[in-house]
């Protein structure tokens, strides 16, 4: 098979001179340069986010009140929730989508460069406002991250920190929304020839259906909080019932872009999940159009249950809400079979990546098999703003997401670098973050049961405290971990071992480049005849896997 | 290679006691709270048999399949026949939970009863009202003063929820039930306790800096000293008219 060389229009000339150093960063459009800011300003957030989780460990390791107190607690759970949910886990996979995306379908940019900065820096300022609010008179929100309405108005919570909160999160969104409409262009219209819809790559895959419903659900978070910041500041009042206002109303368009948001975090690991496993079975992926029809499934139920966060409200038609929430078991369940039919008669190696994909699967697994729980308004009753709940769903947001990023930092890092992690460290992470991890929110199931209702700085059941003290222990054990990554980090980019373009003999063309790739990522480019070309060119010589250039389903055995 | 078999099936084995042990749902107080226990049970077995069959295969495949040498496995896409399998599998597990939860869900919300005790709760911030329809008797907490909602054993208590301020939640961990008490919304549910004891019970939304103090109790009486406690308790507030 011959490389083809890319049409000049579509590349900048060869040899592009780069400022190099702060400058270059601050003025860059480079894709590759902007998911790295993304990447690190996020993982940064996710840094501060853990320290308040691990003050949040330190308040409920005994009953009573003994690092802080109830407002300052109510401000840590609060910003906690905030810089991890919009700052750090929306955000870190738009940072790696940019990296990834135009190197996996063949391109040289995404297709607005420009826009492309714009988000970053939306987004970091957003961020910085949020931030801000920790140094204003009364401190940051501390309403939690929902912030539900009429508890957020002026009336019940005054103070600047929640209106830099809100204006904060909208700038955020905003940049969410351009990003989103960036990224979908460029998987729209920037495959290179010969990439067909069907044989992206599902990392690529992941990224274009959590940024669709980037572009779906972040108008009405907007909206939401645009409605809220009226009712703070000019006398509006949507969410006051003596005025005809509604408090649900509130929690309606917030759900409404809320569960999305959790679909918008998950889908790019579930696509990182797809690109790493295969690679480490020596085996395509299994299921391929179906994996890409259960992202699209999952997708469209996600904006049908959101009020299954309302069930104890009594207000929502229960039937309803509860048969949609459990059918998104279906197409997820569908991603993990084809997993494991991708592992079934494989050749695995369990390198850290695959390690930390086979977390992925098992937490996953609990995280999901307790949503089912939650699904059934009856249960929901019982454990709805229990410890059951948070614990449910930092099994799908710790476990998952962190699960799933480790692995594709840990696969991606070489191509990024140009070297390796080292893998006896990367051991030490996983195991520490599994028993961490486990430790840490395991008992909060038990607890949640028991009744133990979230978000309070103290409790006055003695019988809860056992579990409680666990969970600091495991959630300081995380910390070790996450200390032992930053480590492998830091170690690795300095004395790292050399990583050569292609170290995993990967699938997809990023593995074809260098490692970094060059500025306008490829010199060369294969022909793309299924959805492994890195594969392909690695066995043209191979009869066994002569391609047909005719037929593209050539080969497929489907058992 | 039985050495590396053996810790994976001793952690399956501790995942799925532990998985069990998480299903020890507090015994329910009340009749409508039984059915949601017996439906969550139903949910805990067959989630624990999903657990141990998928994890069961991950750690199967792990083991299993570990590469060996640089010969590369059968090239294989996919199975239309498994993959349908494993859709409709799924598919009719969750639709048989749907059925048991609508079953358990009236059970839950059925209010057609006639109602012998009518109690009015308030929520505010951040402590509790409770009224009792028809006789003036009202109990009001603080959140330094932790009020008892008395009630008597094995009579239907209609509770009439409202909020004074912000959206709050009633719990009683042990009626294995919650219900939002919201700002310009009256929630009605039935309670039919059938045990005589003292049950905690909390605010469980978030409602602003004293949310861990919005604490109450739920005493559950024999009917006589029930009838005597609402005799003294309406004495009191009419005594005590304003508060």
């Amino acid at each position: 098979m011959a490389t083809t060389e890319l049409p000049l229009p579509a590349l900048p000339e060869a040899h592009h001179e780069e400022p190099g150093g702060i400058v270059d960063y601050l003025t860059t459009v480079d894709h590759k340069k902007i998911g790295i800011l993304y990447i690190f300003t996020s993982f940064g957030i996710f840094l501060a986010g853990g320290v308040l989780a691990l003050l949040v460990r330190l308040e409920l390791a005994q009953p009573g009140l003994q690092v802080m107190g109830e407002n300052t607690y109510n401000q840590v759970f609060t910003m906690h929730g905030t810089l991890m949910i919009f700052l750090f886990a929306a955000q870190v996979s738009t940072g790696l989508g940019n990296y990834l995306v135009p190197l996996q379908i063949g391109a040289a940019d995404v297709a607005f460069p420009r826009a492309n900065a714009m988000s970053y820096w939306l987004y970091l300022f957003g961020s910085l406002i949020v931030l801000s609010s920790f140094f204003v008179a009364g401190g940051p929100a501390a309403v939690a991250w929902t912030a539900y309405a009429p508890l957020s108005t002026r009336e019940f919570f005054q103070g600047t920190g929640m209106d830099l909160w809100i204006i904060g999160l909208a700038v955020v969104g905003v940049a969410g929304i351009l990003g989103a409409v960036n990224l979908v262009t460029t998987i729209f219209r920037m495959r290179m020839p010969g990439m067909t819809m069907f044989r992206t790559p599902l990392f690529t895959w992941g990224v274009l259906v959590n940024q669709l419903l980037i572009l779906f659900a972040f108008p009405p978070l907007t909206v939401v909080f645009a409605l809220l910041f009226l009712e703070r500041n000019f006398g509006a009042q949507f969410f006051d019932p003596t005025a005809g206002g509604s408090p649900i109303l509130y929690q309606h368009i917030f759900w409404f872009f809320g569960h999305p948001e959790v679909y918008i975090i998950i889908l790019p690991i579930f696509g990182i999940i797809s690109e790493v496993v295969p690679v480490f079975s020596r085996k395509p992926l299994f299921g391929y159009r179906a994996m890409v029809f259960a992202f699209f499934a999952i997708a469209a139920l996600s904006f049908g249950v959101w009020a299954h966060h309302m069930f104890a409200t009594g207000l929502v038609y229960l039937p309803y809400f509860s048969i949609m929430s459990l059918l998104i078991a279906v197409p997820t369940g569908i991603k993990v079979f084809n997993w494991i039919g991708t592992m079934w008669r494989g050749s695995i190696t369990l390198s850290t990546a695959m390690l930390m994909c086979l977390g992925f699967i098992v937490v996953f697994l609990v995280g999901g098999i307790t949503g089912i729980f939650l699904a059934s308004p009856p249960i929901d009753f019982a454990v709805n703003d229990t410890y059951y709940v948070v614990a449910h769903f930092h099994y799908i947001m710790v476990g998952g997401l962190l699960y799933g990023m480790f692995a594709g930092f840990y696969f991606w890092f070489p191509k990024f670098t140009g070297k390796l992690l080292s893998e006896r460290l990367g051991r030490w992470h996983f195991i520490t973050f599994f028993l961490g991890f486990n430790l840490t929110f395991f008992f909060q199931f038990l607890v949640g049961l028991d009744g133990m209702p979230r978000r309070i700085a103290d409790y006055q059941i003695e019988r809860w405290s056992t579990a409680n003290l666990l969970s600091t222990v495991g959630a300081f054990l995380t910390g070790v971990s996450v200390l032992i990554f930053i480590w492998n980090f830091l170690v690795s980019i300095r004395r790292g071992k050399p990583a050569g373009d292609d170290p995993w003999e990967g699938n997809s063309l990023e593995w074809v480049t260098t490692s970094p790739p060059p500025h306008h990522n490829f010199h060369h480019l294969p022909e793309v005849h299924s959805e492994r070309p890195a594969f392909d060119w690695r066995h043209r010589d191979d009869p066994a896997f002569a391609v047909s250039h005719t037929d593209p389903e050539r080969n497929l055995d489907r058992g | 290679m039985p050495r590396r078999r053996a810790p994976a099936a001793r952690w399956l084995a501790v995942a799925v006691a532990a998985l069990l042990a998480a299903g020890c749902t507090p015994q329910s107080v009340t009749e409508e709270g039984r059915a949601v226990h017996n439906l969550y049970n139903l949910f805990l077995y067959i989630a624990a048999v999903v657990f141990v069959v998928v994890s069961g295969l991950v750690i199967w495949s792990v083991v299993r399949y570990r590469r060996r040498d640089d010969e590369l496995p059968k090239q294989t896409h996919g199975n239309n026949r498994l993959e349908l399998l494993w859709t409709l599998i799924p598919t009719v597990i969750v639709l048989v939970l749907f059925v048991f939860t609508l079953q358990a869900q009236d059970k839950v919300l059925d209010q057609s009863g006639q109602a012998d005790v009518k109690v009015t709760v308030t929520a505010f911030q951040w402590s509790w009202r409770f009224t009792y329809d028809g006789t003036g008797a009202e109990v009001v907490g603080s959140p330094g003063t932790i009020p008892e909602m008395v009630v008597p054993v094995g009579q239907t208590i209609r509770v009439k929820l409202v909020s004074a301020d912000v959206v709050h939640s009633f719990y009683v961990p042990q009626t294995l039930f919650k219900r939002q008490a919201i700002p310009g919304t009256e929630n009605t549910f039935d309670l039919t306790f059938d045990k005589v004891g003292l049950y905690h019970g909390q605010c469980t939304q978030f409602c602003g800096l004293q949310h861990p103090d919005m604490v109450f109790r739920v005493r559950v009486l024999e009917q006589g000293a029930y009838q005597s406690w609402l005799a003294a308790a309406t004495r009191r507030s009419a005594g005590q008219p304003g508060t």
